[in-house]
């Protein structure tokens, strides 16, 4: 008998007459997730993107946020950053389709992400409010490496996709055949291996910058 | 089948019998654990950590009642996992096949080996890159790979370092937790080329990132463990803070993940309450930096991620833990570590003492299962059964009550039909001699009365060294007077 028999055969074998009928077994997993849903943690804000963005800027996930109304405008802020951080203009750009179409004059693009690169823009396909997470699918467009290799990481995400906690991503995405690679990224690259002090930019990216694109944001912000 | 535990604890234990993991034995335990508890710094190091991560814990975890809802929440999607475990590992191989995934399945650490070497070979690869993995520590692959002239290189910084060192990791999720600054700062300076000397952790750190990025490029394989695999979806997902996990799953052009047979879960929406469990009670993190759900190889028009992946599903010993009801809550571990941050034993000793892949309380639970009882019956005494441990696990086992029950499993008589193997290992014919005697004259009153008095009368002939007893504690001397007389006199 193979080794794969051999062990299914022993754990099956061990359950005897334990094992459930289907119609159990269902009412079971949805029963644990009513439980979820009855305890799930406040957030920061009651808006969703307030509370995204509340969540990104604390110390603990350390990143930096900015809103911005329309995807045209995200070069101008893609060169406010590099211009405060004395950053050359030489940038990774994903191939995703929404970064593409925009105006990058004045930028040296290239798209394939360089060991050592100082900066890439990416683009996320949710938002998490309570953790200050960013949800990627790796895709033809969106290759995954840009989001480990470079120092500086520049992530575009809608306000729209900004989901409240990481099971409604589990939910919206239920019964969907997953992408190859699904990563999710909260902050910093961060180790605490030597004498448990933090050191940010172990593997990954050592700072974070989200860039929301809120078509809603123009006439809140007339308001105030 | 008539008598299911026999058989699979005989079915796993023929093949594991034949290769005995590098174990310490009973006197090197003792003397180990002796020499950890007399070395001042490794005390002070592990105490630092330890306090350091029970309170970050803590402060996850303001409200009681809340944390008790979700540790239940946690136990029921564990226990609920594990009562479906045959037919989820079957979905799960049939859906990450259709993924285009290619899945092994090993009954034992020799044979997980020998399928990671055959993927080796026909890659004709000459180094892998590792992300964090206990499951392959558990099997030695390192050694497997080195003897058959590949380097298996850690990427983990902690791993990096501990490998650097020659070591091994002394808690599952910092392993180089044991080493000052000082120490790495050397280690550096002599093993890395090119460095000199820098107790700046940020510059170490640095250094290890430089020195990994160009292995990831170099490597032809990378090696991952798993946390959960969704077994609806076939999907493998990985939690880590470094970003080095998914160099390694992504960068080589062939990714092999090995995991144990008790990880899968039905759905994803069942990991999402586990995974933040997880890393809260770990590291005291409401979420971890990355989290990567990996679902199969490269497709057509991507311009990354592996061309292959390969995943080992491990037995070595699990089935065996499954086949009894109570045994089984240990596979409900989602390895946090908490156990340990928690134990008053580990926070002394630390990991090394122990001399097994899993230290602290999980590991005494666990070991005995992966190694046989002949190599590990003194673990399970290795506890002030406090009850700490259980009572921080995020999964709730039982791990004290375990630990009374593979004591008995280790110390009883050994008999034909045992549950474990290795069962009566630690049996020893005086020992259950001196307990019976002892359980004949403390059941009837007037045994216990003649004994009694026996006792005080003779109480000089009491011998001032016991054996074991005496090694730590004042000699055991029957009172000069009796109870039952001192009440007598006041009456
Ligand atoms: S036994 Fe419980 S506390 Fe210990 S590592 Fe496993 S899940 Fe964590």
């Amino acid at each position: 008998m193979s080794s794969r028999d051999e062990i299914i055969e022993a754990v099956r074998g061990t359950l005897g007459s334990n094992r459930a009928n289907a119609a159990t077994v269902r009412r079971d997993a949805d029963a644990l997730l009513e439980e979820l849903t009855a305890i799930r943690p406040d957030l920061l804000a009651d808006d969703l993107v307030e509370a995204f963005i509340a969540r990104l800027v604390t110390p603990k996930v350390a990143a930096t946020a900015e809103r911005i109304a329309d995807a045209s405008e995200l070069p101008a802020a893609v060169a406010r950053y590099l211009e405060a951080r004395g950053l050359p203009t030489a940038i990774a750009l994903q191939p995703a389709a929404v970064l593409q179409a925009l105006d990058w004059s004045g930028f040296e693009l290239h798209d394939r992400v360089a060991p050592d690169e100082t900066l890439a823009v990416g683009f996320a396909r949710w938002g998490i409010a309570e953790t200050g997470s960013l949800v990627f699918h790796s895709d033809a467009e969106t290759p995954i490496l840009a989001n480990f290799l470079p120092l500086h990481h520049l992530v575009m995400v809608r306000a729209s996709t900004v989901l409240a906690y990481l099971d409604d991503y589990a939910a919206a995405t239920a019964g969907q055949r997953p992408p190859r690679n699904v990563n999710i990224i909260t902050g910093a690259s961060g180790t605490t291996d030597i004498e448990g002090s933090l050191v940010l930019g172990a593997h990954g990216p050592r700072y974070l910058h989200v860039v929301i694109l809120d078509e809603s944001a123009e006439p809140r912000a007339l308001q105030s | 089948m008539s008598a299911p535990h026999a058989t699979s604890a005989a079915a796993s234990s023929s093949k594991r019998d034949a290769r005995p993991i590098a174990f310490v034995s009973a006197q090197a335990l003792r003397e180990r654990m002796h020499d950890a508890v007399n070395d001042p710094h490794l005390r002070k190091s592990f105490r630092g950590a330890m306090d350091f991560l029970m309170a970050k814990r803590a402060a996850q975890f303001p409200d009681e009642s809340e944390l008790d809802s979700l540790r239940t929440l946690s136990e029921g999607i564990r226990q609920y996992s594990l009562s479906r475990l045959p037919d989820l590992l079957e979905q799960l191989e049939a859906k990450l096949t259709r993924n285009g995934v290619q899945v092994h399945w090993a009954a034992d650490a020799d044979e997980a080996n020998a399928i990671m070497l055959g993927i080796a070979r026909r890659h004709a690869a000459k180094t892998i890159v590792k992300g964090k993995s206990m499951v392959s520590e558990e099997i030695e692959f390192n050694h497997a790979m080195h003897d058959a002239g590949i380097d298996a290189l850690e990427s983990d910084m902690g791993e990096y370092i501990v490998q650097l060192a020659g070591e091994k990791p002394s808690h599952i999720i910092m392993p180089a937790i044991h080493k000052t600054k000082e120490q790495i700062a050397t280690l550096f300076a002599e093993k890395v080329p090119g460095v000199s000397y820098t107790d700046n952790v940020d510059t170490l750190i640095q250094i290890g990132r430089q020195v990994l990025r160009e292995k990831f490029e170099q490597a032809d394989i990378g090696l991952s463990g798993v946390n959960f695999a969704v077994a609806e979806t076939g999907t493998l997902c990985l939690v880590e803070n470094e970003g080095n996990g998914r160099m390694c799953t992504t960068v080589p052009r062939v990714h092999m993940a090995i995991t144990g047979i008790e990880k899968v879960v039905e759905k994803l929406e069942h990991v999402a309450p586990l995974y933040s469990i997880l890393t809260r009670s770990a590291t005291g993190q409401a979420i971890s930096t990355y989290f990567n759900l990996i679902s199969g190889p490269r497709k057509p028009g991507e311009k990354d991620g592996p061309e292959e992946v390969h995943l080992i599903l491990l037995d070595n010993g699990r089935s065996q833990a499954y086949a009894d009801e109570q045994l089984r809550k240990t596979l409900q571990c989602i390895r946090c570590g908490a156990c340990m941050n928690h134990c008053p034993v580990y926070t002394r000793i630390g990991g090394l003492a122990y001399g097994t892949t899993y230290p602290g309380p999980i590991g005494k639970i666990i070991s005995p299962h992966l190694m046989g009882l002949e190599q590990t019956h003194l673990l399970p005494t290795v506890s002030t059964l406090c009850g700490a441990c259980g009572e921080v696990c995020p999964v709730k086992i039982p791990i004290p009550e375990l630990l009374v029950r593979l004591r008995g499993e280790a110390q009883s008589k050994p008999h034909d039909n045992p549950v474990m193997v290795g069962q009566g290992a630690g049996y020893s014919a005086l020992a259950s001699f001196v307990w019976r005697t002892w359980a004949r004259i403390y059941a009837r009153p007037g045994n216990y009365r003649m004994f009694s008095w026996l006792a005080s009368r003779f109480r000089a002939l009491t011998p001032s060294r016991q054996s074991g007893w005496t090694a730590a504690r004042t000699p055991l001397t029957p009172a000069p007077r009796r109870l039952r007389d001192m009440v007598r006199d006041r009456q």
